[in-house]
């Protein structure tokens, strides 16, 4: 029997395995990877945010409703065509024509439903006939033709603001989709039609299935390239401190082992990946830098025994317990997302959790057979440096000896910091937006700045119109409830153009009454506008009243196009309306919104807040788990404060920035919680086995934060750094999790090291009663 | 009196057999197109019928139209008029429309309406808009010119029983048409659709017509049952033609804008 079993160390019997048969521990360890590895190919994604909410969701199926009643369709890309010299010229409107015919080639458009100056219905007074038909039929030859053409343009309500801009330098194509097309490859094939035409125009493509499936794409691109990258610096930083090619591999290989576990089973059990689920690798490779702190202790054991077995198991014996817990606790944090209401996030939650689990059981099986491996030699020259009186351990023995010996200044300056941070919590400004996922100068983004600029706006929201009765549409009061609220709307900033019905008839009783316009108002008898919509809808494409009115004339949708994506335009334009029904009530109509900007609202809020509700739930289970971990509530409490601190400090902080508090932001918070708790776990953990060994206090201290410190220094730095490259990542998102991830790391290193100090030094009565005070 | 109507039924389709037999190895796909358009749009001199649409969106919901049509065929020539009064909806109740069908030239079309007591002009300007919000286009509805398209047969294929030609006819001038083709199965017999497919310049199906009850009605077949789906979007028109009269002497001086306003109710009811 060993030294150290006959002492009566405690340690698994799964370690012992490993340790006594290393290459076999190792072998296993690479064979079951290769089993989930196997899973990859069935590989399915899904960036789809829509899918973020069930289909069963009241908001989608509410949607779905009013896509079928009003014939609307789900996605609709804009390609947007600008002429600095205004498109009031025969060139450019053939370019229209030949790019709308072009367009009506491409797999997965819904061709009949296209929206162009070519296909787009408009009611005229000619020659005192009454026309419907397509606003360009046959291009303008004269001058004569061409003002004829502007001027029945400008004249209907329905399309300026839509298909021509205030200014008529832009107009654009309104290409809707049939389900499950791709808006990216679309998007790219409406960009080869536009290549090929020459001239001074300019175009644009804009429109939320452009914007959802270019990130989709180009977020697997992005983890693709960003998440090896952070991995390779963090090799090359792991070399530069531990000095041993095998040890730094190992890291790694337990990373990379707990992606793919997690996302093997991930993908062989049939869930897609989804934009949630994509930032696992990501996630788990912070996590797993866990491991350092095995390493940290392995090279301080070895040097001062130089017995690598014995080392090992000392070694676990001490770093094994904190391991365990910050291991629960990371797993704790996410796993509670599990029992929320939004199914990618439950997923998420739960295969970080098993990622975490499956981190922990290599950190006791695979990383000691590692080290049993290394040549003792080679060891022992790397571990020379590794010894208290060397490198960073000199300067944070200073930073022990400072935070222990003046904690009533600390206390008073983290006060003055704490309210700061409350401060900055109050401005934080809850928002979404898909397209500011982009870059500042992205196409994305730059085509999406100049339709909203130049047109009525890219993102679409309903609100429908609900009656008592059939047939209440075409009552005259009803009409003029719906302009009257299309007025009102037109108060709202970012609303940029509103569509309803009543734009319809106003419309065809000018035309009817010789296009005079004094008659663009509602007309007051019943009959009259419904033998008006008959006529029209005689003449005009079904799709375009089916739009805006039911079948039964019992809802009308008014549309609302906004200038932005913020989903809290939508909030405005919601509230606005709830306002007006109040201060003029109708007791006849009632209005429920509807449309991709009303989702994007919806899910947003419902995404985020789901995330806080489980993160606060989170938060009071690390507690708890905190306090059993060292059999005190009153430990619980003081380890937790930097945790608390440092997730403040950076809400404050965004909230001072003015940063949108939005949905990566709010995943991000529940990897601050499993991060920041493990360094003081790892802390009060080996300052008490410290304190066992030896009775001063703050002696105990100062070790603590040199030697198990320089563990936590370790982890931070090599996390921040790697993470950093991030920054250079073409998706915000992305940046937010680089910046976010490097601050939350070192701030809460340090928080961690400055204050648990201090912190016991002041409490040692409270935490310590039995103990005699140094 | 039912089975002397079925008498005669036997006895006309007999009397059209030997004929056909005869005829199927040499009509050509243009003679096949004509005999279609014969049979289909311009049987006897006249025709008046009830009509009876269910335009139906795809959650189910529905719209229906109800209107009396008299058609008179021009002698000589391929030009016709309609005459259509609406009896629903019930608020367009009383509204008039009125179709001078030139096969060479854009139609002229009328429409009275009763809450403003006015008869407009509507230009037509393109017949492939939709038929009163259905899915039937007014060329459907009515016709095409036969100079407009191509035609070749594609097959001859049994339907429910009954040998057709499938006629494929493209459209020679691409924009004259939303089909790029359009495949018709055609009774040998009665020269009748029976189905047609209509594809877009994709090459994917978009509209399907469907005869879904096909009667001799004094000696015309006639459908008197047809569908429409948009298989696209699906939307669907139901159509049931009732009440139908063949040559019945219908006045030249009804298709006028005077009886627009007010028409002899012998006519509309």
């Amino acid at each position: 029997m060993e030294k150290w079993y006959e002492k009566g160390v405690k340690v698994n019997r799964l370690t012992i395995f490993s340790i006594n048969h290393p290459r076999v521990t190792i072998i296993l360890a690479f064979l079951v990877t290769l089993i989930f590895a196997t899973q990859f190919p069935k590989i399915k994604t899904d960036t789809d945010p829509k899918n973020m909410l069930p289909a069963t969701s009241d908001v989608r199926v509410y949607n779905d409703q009013m896509e079928k009643t009003f014939a609307l369709h789900k996605d609709v890309i804009v390609l947007g065509i600008v002429n600095e010299k205004g498109i009031f010229n025969s060139s450019t409107l053939e370019k229209i024509e030949r790019i709308t015919d072009e367009i009506f080639r491409l797999k997965g458009v819904v061709l009949q439903d296209v929206i162009s100056f070519t296909t787009a219905d408009n009611v005229i007074a000619e020659n005192n006939n009454l026309t419907v038909k397509p606003l360009l039929t046959g291009i303008p030859q004269t001058p004569e033709e061409m003002e004829v053409f502007r001027k029945n343009l400008f004249e209907n309500p329905i399309w300026v603001g839509r298909l021509i801009s205030q200014n008529g330098k832009t107009t654009a194509i309104y290409v809707p989709l049939e389900p499950g097309a791709n808006g990216k490859e679309i998007a790219e094939k409406i960009k080869e039609i536009v290549k090929k035409e020459k001239g001074e125009e300019k175009y644009y493509v804009a429109g939320d299935p452009v914007a959802r499936d270019t990130f989709g794409a180009e977020m697997f691109k992005q983890m693709a390239l960003f998440s090896p990258l952070a991995g390779m610096i963090m090799m090359v930083a792991l070399f530069l401190m531990f000095g041993n090619i095998p040890l730094v591999f190992s890291i790694l290989a337990v990373a990379m082992m707990s992606v793919v576990w997690s996302m093997g089973l991930l993908i062989g059990l049939g869930f897609p990946v989804h934009i949630m689920s994509s930032m696992i690798p990501v996630f788990l490779m912070a996590i797993s830098t866990d491991s350092i702190h095995i390493f940290n202790e392995f090279y301080f054991r070895f040097n001062e025994i130089k017995d690598k077995k014995r080392a090992v198991m000392d070694t676990i014996n001490s770093v094994g317990a904190p391991v365990r817990y910050t291991a629960l606790a990371t797993a704790v944090g996410f796993g509670v997302l599990a029992i929320g209401g939004i199914i990618p996030v439950r997923v998420f939650g739960l295969f970080v959790a098993f990622g975490t689990m499956v981190i922990r059981l290599m950190s006791f099986t695979f990383l000691p057979a590692v080290m049993m491996l290394i040549k003792e030699d080679k060891l022992l020259k790397t571990s020379q440096r590794d010894s208290l009186e060397k490198g960073a351990s000199v300067w944070l023995g200073k930073l022990g000896r400072f935070a222990t010996g003046r904690p009533k200044l600390l206390l008073s300056v983290g006060f003055i910091f704490l309210v700061l941070a409350i401060v900055g919590i109050t401005q934080i400004r809850v928002n979404n937006n898909m397209v500011k996922w982009f870059k500042e100068k992205s196409e994305v983004r730059e085509a999406d700045k100049i339709m909203n600029a130049n047109l009525g706006g890219t993102s679409l929201g309903y609100l429908v119109a609900h009656a008592n009765s059939e047939e209440a549409m075409k009552e005259p009061e009803n009409l003029k409830y719906l302009e009257a609220v299309q007025k009102d709307l037109g108060n709202v900033e970012l609303v940029g153009k509103t569509t309803s019905l009543a734009d319809l008839v106003k419309r065809i009783n000018r035309v009817m009454n010789q296009d005079n316009p004094p008659y663009e108002k509602i007309p007051e008898d019943k009959k009259v506008i419904a033998q008006y919509l008959f006529m029209f809808g005689m003449a005009a494409k079904p799709s375009t009243l089916d739009n805006l009115v039911d079948y039964p004339y019992q809802q009308a949708n008014l549309m609302v196009q906004l200038k932005t994506w913020d989903a809290q335009a939508m909030q405005k334009v919601i509230d606005r309306v709830a306002d007006y029904q109040k201060s003029h009530p109708n007791g006849n109509l009632k209005f429920k919104p509807a449309g991709i900007a009303y989702f994007n609202l919806v899910w947003n809020n419902e995404v985020l807040f789901d995330m806080v509700k489980m993160f606060g739930l989170a938060l009071v289970l690390v507690f708890l788990i905190l306090s059993f971990n060292f059999r005190s509530f009153k430990w619980g409490l003081v380890s937790y404060f930097p945790l608390i601190f440092t997730i403040l400090l950076i809400y404050g902080v965004i909230g001072f920035i003015g940063k949108d508090f939005d949905m990566p932001i709010s995943v991000l918070s529940t990897l601050s919680l499993g991060m920041a708790v493990d360094f003081a776990i790892h802390f009060v953990k080996r300052f008490k086995q410290r304190l066992a060994e030896e009775n001063d206090l703050q002696k105990a201290l100062i070790w603590t934060v040199e030697r198990p410190g320089k563990g936590i220094l370790r982890n931070a730095f090599l996390f921040s750094l790697a993470f950093s490259v991030m920054i250079f990542a073409s998706l915000t998102p992305y940046i937010t999790v680089g910046i976010f991830i490097a601050f939350l790391m070192t701030v809460s290193a340090f928080l961690t090291l400055i204050y648990l100090p201090a912190f016991i030094i002041l409490f040692q009565k409270f935490l310590m009663p039995q103990k005699e005070t140094t | 009196m039912q089975n002397l109507k079925k008498l005669l039924i036997v006895i006309s389709s007999i009397s059209v057999v030997p004929s056909l037999i005869f005829a199927q190895k040499t009509l050509s796909p243009s003679e096949v197109a004509s005999q279609y358009q014969k049979a289909f749009y311009y049987s006897g001199k006249d025709m008046k019928a009830l009509v009876y649409m269910q335009l139906i969106e795809s959650g189910g919901k529905e719209r229906v139209r109800e209107l009396t049509m008299l058609r008179k065929n021009t002698e000589n020539s391929e030009e016709q008029k309609y005459f259509i009064y609406f009896h629903q909806p019930a608020d367009v109740e009383g509204m008039t429309f009125m179709v001078y069908k030139y096969p060479q030239k854009d139609d002229d079309r009328w429409l009275f309406m009763p809450a403003l007591d006015l008869v407009k002009r509507i230009a037509a300007n393109d017949r492939r808009s939709s038929f009163v919000g259905s899915d039937f286009t007014y060329e459907d509805v009515s016709g095409r010119d036969l100079a407009e398209d191509n035609f070749s047969i594609e097959k001859e294929e049994k339907i429910g029983g009954k040998d057709c030609y499938v006629l494929k006819s493209a459209p020679k001038n691409p924009k004259s048409a939303d089909y790029s083709y359009k495949l018709s199965w055609i009774d040998k017999v009665t020269f009748l659709p029976l189905k047609e497919e209509y594809y877009d310049i994709r090459g994917e199906l978009y509209k399907l017509f469907i005869a879904e009850e096909v009667k001799d009605v004094s000696g015309f077949p006639t459908v008197t049952k047809r569908k429409m789906v948009n298989v696209k979007s699906q939307h669907q028109t139901l159509v049931t033609f009732k009440d139908i009269q063949y040559n019945l002497g219908i006045d030249k001086e009804l298709f006028t804008e005077r009886y627009l306003k007010r028409p002899p109710s012998k006519w509309i009811k």
